[in-house]
């Protein structure tokens, strides 16, 4: 067979480069028993330079899970426990007045890390959330008059209680939007759970060993952004995407009553970003359907409006995007 | 002497009444057809006016007419003259005429009535007439009468055709002429049938998977597209033929599938020992479409030589023929249900 050269030394150089996914998986499974997903996904979003919305229970490693990985990349890593009496000033930090100094003086907040875990993050009022997403997208604040570029790579990881909505301030659909997976967890398997008390109950765990740095992370991140995307597939994108916005004209009338809006653009680029980044972890230098599909939930399922209809019904975004991918043609 | 004198006297009194009447303005005199009226009938009243030519006047009494009421009631609302009367006017001469009032009159009390004076009014001038007396008499009704029973019905006069069509017909006209067309068209078919036979539909001809697979893989051949240079359209259509024979045959939805969910299918199928020459197809085909990969001739007339084999070694036997029968049967339901779907 005849490669082209690009895809041929795209190949070998991930290869090369792609070592690091091993140790970091068998890194992380060391700490993590399980959720496998969820370390694939943190990855994802770590190629891309993307963020994840995590939902699940609590105690299901998830602030475990971003710990260790943040240790993997020798990566500093900082956590916000979101509470409703939270200000923007205790996420991005403030200015204080020095009485040494007699002047004021930046103090950072905790979002200046590699690594950020914003845990609950629908606990807190509307400002504090957006003070976040704001700094999630622009990847920079603003201190008083001084503007500071945050530390790349930059990964938020929320997390959201699905069960306790109580008291809490929801993400606007506009907002979730930003997150470019949403990771839905769930409780490990028998198996998995006398693993996990077995490894909690030995004592102290042998220290952790980064296998890659932060500056190594930004150079992989550029070889993501040069894995081929054929035509092909971006059709196969912008079907899936159109699907959730027109259903009816790729045979999914019963959708149509279901889907009250569908996916963004900011949908296709993720979609396409995420693709290119699981092929990498598969270590293949072009995108083929199955990395679509792979990703298709996680980048789907928080920028699909449902009706109450589906509501009512009790039908999840999820089984709304497995209809679209059982029915749109695959290249 | 005294004769004489007595006769002048009467003449100057004759010329002095004479006179007096032509002198006289207005006069007016009231007159009824009957004294006795039977309670509810109608009869005139006659008021004559006797003026000067070219002075206009009216009866006071209908000078307010209330026209929604029709009549004007005396004698205490007891008898009432109705306001649709008439007026003649003839000339007497010498500059004098005379109005004719024929008042129409009617009671629903039985007695006796005077009638009011009847006041003609003409400028600064006016006249009464006389006082009048009638009786208003009852009709006389006994329980011995003989109440008459309701006439019947009477037949329309003149009867049309439509008067002996029953109203059913009438009423649902439409049902009747929707079953004589029905008849007609019967009749018209069985004439038809008789002479030669009703058009026939014709029915798409049915062709197997296989045959449809092999004739499309036959093609693509002819169309030379890998020799072209062609090869990321060439393995296209090699694919999509594979995908729509898997469906039309196996009922797999091999369409909306990857390459992986195939191979996973075809592994857990009967038809697994066949599953490498499908591998071989679908992983140099995703090499080429997605990877910019330009196989070698070899790929493209291996991968060709493998469709054709893969289709002709799934042909069903004898003994399998119901059972994909069934298959095909229910791609077919299925490709008719989405293409109903995609035209609504």
């Amino acid at each position: 067979m005849n490669d082209t050269v690009n895809i041929r030394e795209l190949n070998d150089l991930i290869a090369s480069k792609s070592s690091f996914v091993s140790m970091i998986r068998s890194g992380m499974d060391r700490r993590i028993i399980g959720q496998k997903h969820l370390v694939d996904s943190l990855l994802i979003a770590l190629l891309c330079n993307g963020h994840v919305l995590l939902e699940g229970v609590p105690g299901l490693a998830k602030t475990l899970a971003i710990k260790t990985l943040a240790s993997l990349v020798a990566a500093k890593y900082s956590r916000i426990q979101f509470t409703p009496d939270l200000l923007p000033a205790d996420v991005i930090g403030t200015l204080i007045y020095s009485v040494k100094n007699e002047s004021f003086e930046v103090k950072k907040g905790p979002i200046f890390a590699n690594f950020v875990l914003a845990d609950e993050i629908n606990r807190a009022p509307a400002k504090v959330q957006s003070a976040l997403l704001e700094a999630m997208q622009e990847r920079q604040v603003t201190i008083g008059e001084q503007t500071f570029k945050l530390d790349d790579p930059f990964l938020v990881m929320a997390t959201q209680n699905p069960i306790e909505q109580e008291g809490t301030y929801p993400l606007p659909e506009a907002q979730t939007d930003r997150f470019l997976l949403k990771v839905v967890i769930g409780y490990p398997n028998k198996e998995e759970e006398k693993s996990i008390i077995r490894q909690n109950i030995v004592g102290e765990l042998d220290p952790i060993v980064s296998v890659i740095k932060p500056s190594e992370i930004i150079e992989v991140q550029k070889i993501v952004e040069k894995i081929y995307i054929d035509e092909k597939i971006e059709n196969y994108i912008v079907d899936i995407v159109f699907a959730t916005r027109e259903p009816s004209k790729y045979g999914l009338k019963d959708l149509a009553s279901i889907i009250s809006y569908g996916a963004s653009p900011r949908a296709s680029i993720s979609l396409a970003l995420a693709s290119r980044a699981y092929a990498f972890l598969q270590g293949r230098g072009y995108v083929i359907p199955e990395d679509v599909r792979a990703v298709c939930h996680d980048v789907m399922r928080h920028r699909i409006g449902l009706s109450y209809e589906a509501e009512a019904n009790n039908i999840s975004a999820d089984e709304v995007i497995t209809a679209i991918l059982d029915k749109v043609a695959v290249p | 002497m005294n004769k004489v004198r007595s006769a002048l006297i009467f003449i100057s009194l004759f010329l002095l009444g004479w006179f007096n009447s032509f002198s006289a303005p207005i006069q007016v005199s009231a007159r009824l057809d009957s004294v006795n009226l039977l309670m509810g009938n109608l009869m005139t009243l006659h008021l004559e006016v006797v003026q000067n030519e070219g002075t206009k006047g009216q009866f006071k009494i209908f000078s307010n007419i209330d026209p929604s009421r029709g009549f004007v009631p005396v004698c205490g609302d007891s008898v009432e003259l109705r306001t649709d009367y008439t007026v003649d006017t003839s000339s007497l001469g010498s500059g004098k005429i005379q109005l004719n009032y024929s008042v129409p009159v009617q009671a629903f009390d039985s007695g006796t009535y005077t009638l009011p004076q009847f006041v003609y009014i003409s400028g600064n001038d006016s006249a009464a007439s006389n006082h009048l007396t009638f009786n208003v008499v009852p009709v006389n009704v006994t329980a011995e009468d003989e109440i008459s029973p309701f006439a019947p019905v009477a037949e329309p006069d003149g009867k049309k055709f439509y008067d002996w069509v029953p109203d059913w017909i009438i009423d649902f006209w439409w049902v009747f002429i929707i079953i004589v067309l029905a008849i007609c068209l019967l009749l018209w078919a069985m004439n038809k049938y008789k002479k030669g036979g009703l058009p026939q539909i014709l029915s798409k001809p049915v062709i197997s998977p296989w045959d449809e697979a092999l004739s499309a893989l036959s093609n693509l051949k002819e169309r030379k597209l890998w020799e072209q240079g062609m090869e990321k359209e060439y393995f296209t259509e090699l694919t999509d033929i594979l995908r729509v024979y898997l469906f039309k045959r196996f009922g797999i939805n091999a369409m909306e599938m990857t390459t992986r969910q195939i191979m996973d299918i075809i592994y857990a199928s009967d038809f697994k020992d066949k599953k490498d020459y499908v591998r071989q197809i679908l992983n140099v085909a995703d090499f080429v479409k997605f990877a910019k990969v330009r196989p070698l001739p070899a790929d493209s007339i291996s991968a060709y030589d493998n469709a054709v084999k893969f289709v002709k070694e799934t042909i069903p036997q004898e003994s399998d023929n119901a059972k994909d029968k069934n298959n095909s049967e229910v791609a077919e339901e299925k490709i008719n249900s989405e293409e109903g779907g995609k035209e609504r």
